[in-house]
């Protein structure tokens, strides 16, 4: 560590590097900490978690009892033991709250006056976040898996919703029109993911076993098809030709750059994928345990050297090198099955949620403060004593 | 070193590692072809009368080495250098089976020899051999690119080296694999009558029925879990077939069992939700 700061400082390496190795050395050292806790609202599993990108510091959950819950991740208090406190619910008791589960929860990419959620009740809201109440509300035909929102785009506010209809249906926020469809899956469509590079490219994962990538300002069919097999037609039975996975895929991840796409499949197969051309890196990352009826919500490292993929794995997390696909570790906590995780870019946390109801974060490991000061050292063991 | 290449990662210490009491294998070799013939040893000729190449599972190798993305690369260079063949197993669709070409090319000959199908399957083995690497062929790449007709693609049929996929493509097999048999003694205790039961079955058949007792020999262990030392050690029962080595690299490669570090060797531990 401290040549990297020795290099920062002579000029030897660039600035950024600094930061990388930082932000890496604290995603190895990743733990479950006692000292930081979310508040525990949900009276249900937990599907769903996003963090919003301006600030980082509010954070959505959406549970199975159709609650939706604001955390403020913030620690404003002086001291190291902190709860996340909730800052309002959507309750049972209020009277725009979903029927059934809360499958996603989305906020707005550009400001936190709005958020989008979509459940099992076959409505999207579109929630104004003063108020808590809906201002808009989609209704569809099947149940709704899955919705996103392009974390880029400036010209469109389309949101991608994915139900139990095989035809991709695109929202249009401004207008309020549903008249855009996407034809070409088979299947219930599990998962739908803009990509962070462009603001017309479109993913979407399928039941069909099948991951097409689509430009929406295109009146024809998809772009392409990830095929596992790369077009080499000869390593499987003739039924399983041009698929992604040998199951339902449920999982969709782009890399934070855009340039990489990960897919999860009920074969207990994660496969890395060049988003440009759609061919298949071939990276092992071996068995990865996946059960998931529904979409399964995992995600990507940002900022640090050899990306790192947080999948939740039955009732842990399991953390893989992105390019390496080496297992790094498996972060256990849980009581029962993780549905979700989200990674925290600015402090290099980790949310996980799951059926236990409860939301865990997963804190970089820090040294213990050195002795400087005989002083200070015993004012903080006093305040220390006080928790006890 | 170029320090604008070095990774990051390299440079932190990562988790801690408890130092074990026996290496792996092959230690910090990261040669395939070396791994390939130490379970080429394994695989036990005699059972099946010589009639079979050594056969080797891919996943196996995943058991000697670390970084699985490097190990497929490597097989794929062999693949396409003619040294290794690769063929589709009918259980799992991940599962591949890899056998050195000579020895294919070695035992077929061997299987073929004095039948009137010779001539095919030595035509087939030189187009095969050196530059194809692909496990199926269809009807247009017989006809065309390897100028074959239709009653000959009959004696390849016929001779074991390909089998049918669906209408107008084939697999490549091994020969002589699906003929193994299978005898059934059952026996009464006060009568001394037996009756000679005679199935004929897949090698992958038998295969599967040793994995499965195997796995159940770990099962059983208290808590489910059992010394690597100790399994090698213990007596096969006679589902087993196979050597115990062979099916010990196949459950660590396959994921069917945990592998864990100890200060006494390696841990075998039974992974739940196992289809098998």
């Amino acid at each position: 560590m401290l040549s990297f700061l020795y290099a920062r400082q002579s000029g030897l390496d660039d600035p950024v590097r600094l930061r990388r190795a930082e932000s890496t050395r604290r995603v190895l050292s990743l733990e479950l900490n006692h000292n930081r806790d979310v508040d525990r609202i949900h009276g249900n599993g937990i599907n769903t978690l996003d963090i919003e990108v301006i600030d980082g510091r509010y954070m959505l959950s959406g549970g199975s009892d159709g609650v939706i819950v604001i955390y403020d991740l913030e620690n404003n208090s002086k001291k190291p033991q902190y709860t996340c406190k909730a800052i309002c619910t959507v309750g049972r008791s209020s009277r725009h709250v979903h029927k059934f589960s809360v499958e996603t929860v989305q906020w707005y990419p550009h400001d936190t006056g709005m958020f989008v959620s979509s459940s099992f009740d076959k409505t999207m809201k579109v929630w104004d976040t003063e108020t808590l109440k809906p201002a808009e509300e989609f209704q569809f035909d099947g149940n709704v898996y899955c919705h996103h929102m392009s974390p880029v785009a400036r010209k469109h506010s389309l949101v991608a919703v994915g139900t139990k209809d095989p035809k991709v249906q695109l929202c249009d926020l401004k207008s309020g029109s549903r008249i855009h469809i996407l034809q070409g899956h088979r299947g219930e469509i599990l998962s739908v993911r803009w990509s962070p590079r462009y603001d017309h490219i479109l993913a979407t994962a399928s039941t069909d076993s099948r991951v097409h990538i689509w430009d929406v300002r295109r009146a024809s069919g998809s772009l392409f098809t990830l095929d596992q097999h790369n077009g080499d037609k000869s390593k499987t039975s003739s039924e399983a030709v041009n698929t992604a996975h040998n199951g339902r895929v449920n999982g969709l991840c782009f890399t934070a750059d855009g340039l990489h796409l990960l897919t999860t499949g009920t074969d207990d197969r994660m496969r890395l994928w060049n988003s440009a051309t759609g061919e298949n890196t071939l990276v092992n990352y071996g068995k990865v345990v996946n059960e998931s009826r529904k979409g399964l919500k995992f995600t990507v490292s940002r900022g640090c050297s050899p990306e790192f993929v947080f999948v939740p794995c039955g009732s842990s997390v399991a953390v893989y090198g992105l390019h390496s696909g080496e297992l790094i570790t498996m972060l256990r906590g849980h009581y029962n099955n993780v549905d979700c995780c989200e990674f925290h870019p600015d402090y290099q946390e980790l949310y996980s949620g799951g059926k236990d109801c409860n939301i865990l974060a997963w804190v970089p490991v820090l040294r213990q403060p050195d002795i400087e000061d005989e002083e200070t050292n015993s004012k903080r063991v006093k305040q220390s004593e006080t928790f006890f | 070193m170029n320090r604008k290449r070095a990774l990051i990662a390299d440079t932190f210490c990562l988790t801690k590692r408890r130092r074990c009491a026996a290496d792996s294998v092959t230690g910090e070799s990261q040669d395939i072809r070396s791994s390939l013939q130490y379970l080429v040893t394994l695989f036990s000729r005699k059972l099946f009368n010589d009639s079979l190449p050594p056969v080797v599972l891919k996943h196996q190798l995943y058991s000697l080495h670390n970084d699985k993305t490097s190990v497929d690369k490597q097989v794929n260079e062999l693949r396409e250098t003619g040294e290794l063949l690769m063929f589709q197993l009918g259980f799992d669709s991940e599962a591949f089976a890899l056998v050195f070409a000579e020895d294919y090319r070695a035992k077929v000959l061997q299987g073929e020899a004095g039948r009137g199908t010779l001539g095919t399957v030595e035509k087939f083995l030189t187009k095969l051999i050196p530059s194809c690497s692909d496990l199926s062929f269809n009807k247009e790449k017989m006809l065309k690119e390897f100028l074959f007709t239709d009653s000959e693609i009959t004696q390849l049929v016929k001779s074991g080296v390909l089998t049918v996929r669906d209408a107008g493509s084939w697999w490549l097999s091994i020969p002589n694999s699906g003929k193994f048999i299978k005898y059934f003694i059952k026996g009464r205790f006060l009568t001394l009558e037996t009756h000679a039961v005679v199935v004929r079955v897949n090698i992958w058949a038998l295969f599967l029925t040793g994995r499965k007792a195997v796995l159940g020999m770990v099962k059983k262990s208290k808590y489910g879990e059992i010394l690597q030392t100790e399994l090698e050690g213990r007596r096969t029962t006679s589902q087993v077939k196979f050597q115990m080595k062979y099916h010990i690299h196949d459950i660590i490669g396959a994921e069917l069992v945990e592998c864990i570090q100890t200060t006494s060797g390696t841990l075998l531990r039974y992974v739940d939700g196992n289809v098998n």
